[in-house]
């Protein structure tokens, strides 16, 4: 009897529990705070997903500091692939991330679809950048997003390895297809590749001169093109042209794996892009890197010759108390002499016209951006849903696995048609 | 009446922690599977029943169920074989024995990030030692373990298996030091021989741990989220792609929340099932003699 009273009354318990709590929690994300007028201390929180970067940023928050002593900034660096989830919920609330970075397609076209994003129309760092470079962090004429990084997505070669054997840097498919026959026969892996990352990286510029036009991916998803045409079918047999000259296992090879063997020098290509060569570096201070484009047409027939992504976009998010502070802070990051300590601190290139690069690696990437006047923008970035987009990476891979190209295209159109029944 | 209040007291914060950190997300997840959201924009569509619907048809989420039965087939008989087989080699009481069963746990110490990247490198085709011990032996076989979609799920049950088997083999030597040691002798005055022993005494009597070892080693083994997404992503294209994967890429890559919360609510109910079934089974082939 006792017990069955006291069960009654743990149950009864566990209900009001349950409400409170629910009022509790629904009631956490109306907090308001102050609007931090001038002279009022403000601190920001700076969001972004590159750990490797933080110390060169409190270098570089030290001086913003300086220069606005009212204003603190917080950085927190979220690995890119918790990086997400992470934001979510700050921007949703307003509280704990006033700039963040994001990501160029799905990623930034979510955010803004949402409204995170504050207008930053009216910052004086815009006249710094080239305006082709930040028009993916545009919408409806507005500039929601401001590139930092530009980062070309072209394969890494060594140098020294291509002067050893006498190999020019391929300019058509066959002789890019030849180099990797004189290596191979000299043992030397011509393409390092990674199975999670190489797909997403080297498609880009396999695909850009035999894509119709540079919406092509929007088209597929509004059916008036499809990825079994042959411009993605050629792609994906590109792949399979490549696959003898991969090393062993590529589907198991890591992108550190990868890296630590082109650093090695048992690798002629590394299938990645310029982002990886700061770290590669690292790993052997005395390697000669460059970077090539596999040219799968011939030149006269191509109107691209190289690809680009600008990423690491700054935004401001839109629910942030300090929106005139934020807009301070990214403007401080957008001038020449500080996107120039930013640049050769972490060995990554930036989109602020007038900085002097002073590594061989960030050299390199600025002489490929004078070489190559027809740079496009890295094509999977323009795909809207990211489901379509791990399609595409599922594609080549089971092609890389000895899949049939057209099969692969075929699989690979089942899910844009499920994507488009489903009404996205 | 004063005791009534006593035990509500003792049980109000264990019950808010259970309200916070179960009850609510629960039956919000359950909430959210009716809807469609990306996560972050304020227009939430009622979808009712289509999530489900969808998901029924979602050649990747049913992909993401039979790897994951596969993947928790081969770790529960495997990990429960070896983990019981090294108990009964370490049960006894001596310092030699202690030292082993400390090194055989020491893998349950280590973060399942860090043993994700050590073996993401182990298994590397050009440079694991792996490999480089395999082509020392036989050169021209070559697997690639975490790259061939045939091989790859078995690949993380390995690391699965390797991680988590110290864990059971510490339950399976609690069981074991409870089994009265007069059993044994009757056995053997009977003539049991070893297997015969094991059969009719030591399995019987092991029934309480053994259902501990499988519902552990079950749920862990559907929850191996951190070995897929270090080392394989869901790759090669879907192969390792297993449920809780599947939740987070459809949540968290392809802003699709309640997609996502509706896969999680069929992830939670097949869980209990299956816990539910093990129960009886293992309980049903135990033997009590107190």
């Amino acid at each position: 009897m006792f017990y069955s009273k006291l069960k009654r009354k743990i149950l009864t318990l566990t209900v009001v529990i349950m409400v409170i709590t629910a009022l509790i929690l629904s009631g956490c994300g109306n907090q308001t705070s102050s609007t931090g007028n001038s002279g009022e201390q403000v601190t920001l929180n700076f969001v972004h997903w590159r750990p490797e970067d933080v110390s060169t940023f409190n270098k570089i928050i030290a001086e913003f500091e300086k220069k606005y002593p009212n204003i603190k900034v917080q950085q927190t660096a979220i690995p890119s692939a918790n990086y997400y989830g992470s934001l979510q919920s700050m921007v949703l609330s307003g509280q704990g991330a006033d700039v963040f970075t994001s990501f160029p397609g799905s990623q930034f076209i979510t955010l803004s679809g949402a409204n995170a994003y504050a207008d930053l129309g009216d910052l004086t760092g815009l006249k710094n950048i080239d305006p082709n470079l930040i028009k993916m962090g545009q919408k409806n004429g507005k500039q929601y997003a401001i590139a930092y990084q530009l980062v070309f997505n072209d394969p890494v070669y060594n140098k020294d390895i291509f002067k050893k054997y006498n190999i020019s840097v391929p300019q058509d498919w066959n002789s890019f297809i030849s180099a990797c026959e004189t290596l191979k026969k000299n043992n030397v892996t011509p393409i390092l590749f990674t199975g999670n990352v190489s797909p997403r990286q080297l498609v880009n510029s396999l695909m850009m001169n035999y894509a119709p036009n540079e919406d092509i991916f929007d088209q597929v998803m509004q059916g008036k093109a499809k990825v079994t045409d042959p411009w993605f079918v050629q792609t994906l047999q590109r792949f399979k042209d490549l696959v003898p000259y991969m090393e062993p296992g590529a589907l198991g090879v890591s992108q550190d794996g990868a890296s630590a063997l082109f650093a090695q020098g048992k690798g002629a290509m590394l299938a990645l892009g310029s982002y990886q060569m700061a770290a590669v570096k690292k790993q052997n201070p005395n390697i000669n890197q460059g970077l090539l484009v596999p040219m799968t047409v011939p030149a006269s027939q191509a109107k691209w010759d190289g690809i680009f992504t600008s990423t690491f976009m700054l935004g401001i998010n839109a629910k942030s108390s300090h929106i005139d502070a934020a807009k301070k802070f990214v403007d401080f990051l957008l001038q020449p002499d500080v996107a120039q300590e930013y640049a050769n601190a972490t060995g990554q290139m930036v989109t602020v016209n007038n900085v002097k690069y002073n590594s061989p690696e960030l050299t390199e990437a600025q002489n490929f951006q004078k070489e190559h006047k027809n740079l496009r923008f890295q094509p999977v970035f323009t795909i809207a849903l990211q489901e379509v987009n791990d399609g595409v990476n599922a594609a080549i891979q089971k092609v890389i696995g000895g899949g049939d190209p057209v099969q692969a295209a075929q699989d690979l159109q089942a899910v844009v048609d499920k994507v488009r029944a489903s009404g996205k | 009446m004063r005791t009534r209040k006593t035990v509500l007291l003792f049980v109000i914060p264990a019950l808010l922690l259970y309200t916070a950190f179960f009850l609510v997300p629960t039956l919000a997840a359950l909430a959210l599977s009716f809807f469609r959201w990306n996560g972050i924009s304020d227009n939430v569509t009622f979808l009712g029943l289509k999530n489900y619907i969808n998901l029924a048809k979602d050649p990747i989420f049913h992909s993401a169920i039979s790897n994951n039965v596969k993947f928790t087939v081969i770790v529960l008989i495997v990990q429960t074989t070896v983990s019981l087989f090294l108990a009964t080699q370490v049960v006894k009481k001596s310092r030699f024995n202690s030292v082993m069963r400390v090194i055989f746990f020491l893998p349950m110490v280590l973060s399942s990030i860090a043993i994700a990247f050590i073996w993401t490198f182990l298994y590397d085709p050009n440079m694991g030692v792996i490999n480089s011990v395999i082509h020392w032996i036989s050169p021209n076989f070559n697997p690639t373990w975490l790259g061939d979609p045939q091989l790859a799920i078995f690949s993380l049950a390995l690391v699965q298996i390797w991680t988590h088997s110290g864990q059971i083999l510490i339950i399976f030597v609690a069981g074991l030091q409870t089994i009265p040691g007069d059993l044994y002798e009757v056995a053997q005055i009977e003539g049991a021989n070893r297997l015969q022993t094991f059969r009719y005494v030591t399995w019987p009597m092991l029934a309480p741990v053994t259902i501990i070892a499988v519902v552990l080693t079950t749920i862990q083994s559907f929850k191996a989220f951190d070995l897929v997404f270090v080392m394989t992503d869901g790759g090669p294209f879907y192969s390792t792609e297993i449920l809780s994967s599947f939740i987070y890429h459809q949540a968290f890559q392809d802003y699709k929340f309640g997609y996502a919360a509706a896969a999680a609510v069929i992830f939670m109910m097949l869980i209990a099932l299956i816990t539910f079934i093990q129960f009886k089974i293992v309980r049903r082939n135990g033997t009590d003699y107190a």
